[in-house]
């Protein structure tokens, strides 16, 4: 084993994040058993399904690289579905939704940061239990019962094309390309990495530690606030219980994508294949007739072997 | 004795943690509830208390085994769940009910050697194993319902001696947590393990020969198993395999856990603790019941008491 470990190509290729082979080879696996599937309007419909958790994995990507997590997203995302479909703000323009959403994520943010960098709670209770006060708020001002519907303006957003590629897409590349562009050249990269390799280092360093954490954290509310935008525009409906998975997936897909935590290391592309990977892995899934339990089991699965390809890795070059 | 009391509600006892909080909590809401509501402090009412509590009680001591070394095990919802599945199947209950332990003891090896010896965090490690069961669990049983062995239903509904058999769950759940917590090897090596990750020296429990990666194997294993139990326990009262009647458990557990006093960062903690947070927990939802509130707001109270109970506990390092 340790041979093999050792072997300077083995080392090459355990630093190319998982999500990259996943892609490959459920492309490959996709050519093979369906090939009428890869088609530009097939694909671009199935990728425009994940935008929502690519921009969810902007956030998380930073929080995780700090050492921490935001298990929050699932209640944003259903208070800002509720702002926009309850008709509790009727008749209000999409500029006002788009403020109240961004406002959301940013005080959910600034909150989780508070819990984390100040307090120093745990970050998964902390964000935890942000969610569950309010998924509860959520149900409790809705009675259960999903609201109503969406603006039609969010759908008809949500349905334009740039070219070929639906808009959402674009949004997310977009985004994506921003998100890589500010931990590249901005300060705050250099003190995410730092902070994220070794958190007394950094201090002593000077690198203002809670600040970073705090700010990451600001940094994913708003991420989720966006990404709540683009999933309420995409389901076009209200609903007590959309997206309730997608903080669990937005880890897996980062961490497919080669981010570790407390690892200061990865960049914005990996996870963002990982999310791609996802998207593949639903069409995969779907064209076999794999339902809901075998999804479950799969995502299990895939988020394990990521998680030991990666725990394996690290123990051997800690030896 | 007024010296050793103020010491105990200011955590100074380190290694058992600020239970006494908690116990002046419980303390509070039973003389609230039973002043305020003429049922509270009927027998029937109280009898339905330690049967709703004791599910909690038992997975929480199972979580906190893992709390103790620094762990979180956010799969026992899940095998709670898929322990009604299996049991529903129609087996009987000389098969499934040593299956069952066996399969959540598997449950809490895999667990344990991502943890222990692949280097995977106890997070993502039980998060995954929560998909991949629930997944089995719902392959099994889809929708809630299955014939439960006669032997568990009689298990929980009856009574011996007069005394209602829940109460023996109880008692004897309790014997046996106290005995591997703070009456064996294995139970101080937790507190050596934990209390070491906790301050930064991982190591410390190794260097004075404790096998710590075998011990905290074991202790997710124990936890699995502890769930296990509670699973068993649900089915007895529910008589039904149900897919989802664990959900949410793992955060109630680790509620119970952090309310009795446990630090989540490892080493700190008691059983009597743990019990009386879940007590507290199940007092909560009594009277919450009784006083007619929506199970919706009790979810969004519960989960502000978790952030304000977690929030309280100072720790050194930053992080999950």
């Amino acid at each position: 084993m340790a041979v093999l470990t050792n072997h300077p190509i083995y080392k090459r290729i355990s630093r190319i994040p998982p999500a990259y082979f996943i892609f490959i080879g459920l492309l490959v696996l996709l050519w093979i058993a369906r090939p009428h599937m890869l088609n530009v309007n097939i694909m671009g419909i199935f990728i425009r399904q994940v935008v929502p958790l690519g921009i969810l994995v902007l956030g998380q990507l930073l929080v995780i690289r700090v050492n921490s997590i935001d298990l929050s997203g699932a209640g944003v995302l259903l208070l800002i579905n509720f702002y926009i479909s309850s008709g509790m703000f009727a008749g209000a323009s999409l500029s006002f939704f788009i403020a109240l959403s961004l406002a959301t994520g940013l005080t959910v943010g600034l909150l989780n940061g508070y819990l984390v960098g100040k307090r120093r709670v745990s970050a998964v209770i902390a964000t935890l239990a942000v969610n569950i006060v309010l998924v509860g708020i959520v149900q409790f001002l809705a009675s259960g019962k999903p609201p109503g519907d969406v603006p039609s303006t969010f759908n008809e957003i949500y349905n334009t094309k740039v070219w070929l590629v639906p808009a959402p897409v674009v949004f997310w590349i977009v985004l994506t390309a921003l998100m890589s562009i500010f931990l590249s050249r901005f300060v705050f990269g250099r003190n995410v990495v730092s902070v994220g390799a070794n958190p007394v280092a950094a201090r002593f360093s000077g690198v203002p530690v809670e600040r970073t954490v705090i700010l990451s954290h600001t940094i994913a509310g708003l991420m989720t606030a966006l990404a709540s935008l683009v999933q309420t525009a995409s389901i076009a409906v209200g609903s007590v219980r959309v997206g309730h998975d997608l903080p669990i997936l937005a880890v897996a897909a980062t961490i497919l994508g080669g981010v570790v935590f407390g690892r200061g290391e990865g960049g914005v592309w990996g996870p963002f294949f990982g999310v791609l990977s996802f998207a593949l892995l639903f069409v995969v899934m779907t064209t076999f007739g794999i339902g809901e339990p075998g999804k479950l089991v799969a995502q299990g699965v895939i988020i394990l072997a990521a998680a030991i390809f990666y725990g394996v890795r690290t123990a051997g070059s800690q030896s | 004795m007024k010296t050793t009391l103020i010491r105990l509600i200011n955590g100074q006892d380190r290694r058992q943690g600020r239970w006494v909080f908690a116990f002046l909590i419980a303390l509070a809401i039973v003389v609230w509830l039973g002043l305020s509501t003429g049922q509270f402090l009927t027998a029937e009412n109280l009898l339905n208390l330690v049967a709703q509590a004791m599910p909690l009680i038992i997975t929480a001591i199972g979580m906190m085994l893992v709390v103790l070394v620094g762990g979180l095990d956010l799969s026992v919802g899940s095998v709670i769940s898929f322990t009604t599945a299996v049991l529903a199947l129609g087996a009987p209950g000389i098969v499934s009910i040593p299956g069952v332990f066996i399969l959540a003891a598997l449950i809490g090896l895999v667990n344990g050697i991502a943890v222990t010896r692949l280097n995977v965090h106890p997070i993502i490690a039980t998060l995954s194993m929560s998909y991949i069961v629930l997944g089995i669990t719902r392959i099994l049983r889809p929708v809630s319902g299955g014939d439960v062995p006669q032997v568990v239903i009689d298990a929980v509904a009856g009574s011996f001696l007069g005394i209602p058999l829940p109460v023996f769950w109880g008692v004897l759940t309790i014997l046996l947590a106290w005995k591997i917590i703070h009456g064996s090897r294995f139970g101080l090596h937790l507190f050596a393990i934990g209390g070491g990750i906790a301050s930064g020296t991982e190591d410390a429990a190794r260097n004075f020969g404790v096998a710590d990666k075998r011990d905290t194997l074991l202790a997710y294993v124990g936890c699995s198993c502890f769930a296990s139990l509670a699973g068993i326990f649900l089915a007895g009262r529910i008589v039904s395999g149900d897919p989802n009647v664990g959900l949410l458990f793992e955060l109630d557990a680790i509620t119970a856990v952090a309310i009795g006093g446990t630090q989540l960062s490892g080493g700190v903690g008691s059983l009597h603790g743990t019990i009386i947070g879940a007590v507290v927990m199940a007092l909560l939802a009594n009277g919450m019941n009784l006083a007619n509130i929506s199970p919706f707001v009790q979810t969004a109270i519960k989960g502000a008491i978790l952030l304000l109970v977690v929030g309280l506990q100072s720790r050194k390092k930053m992080g999950l």
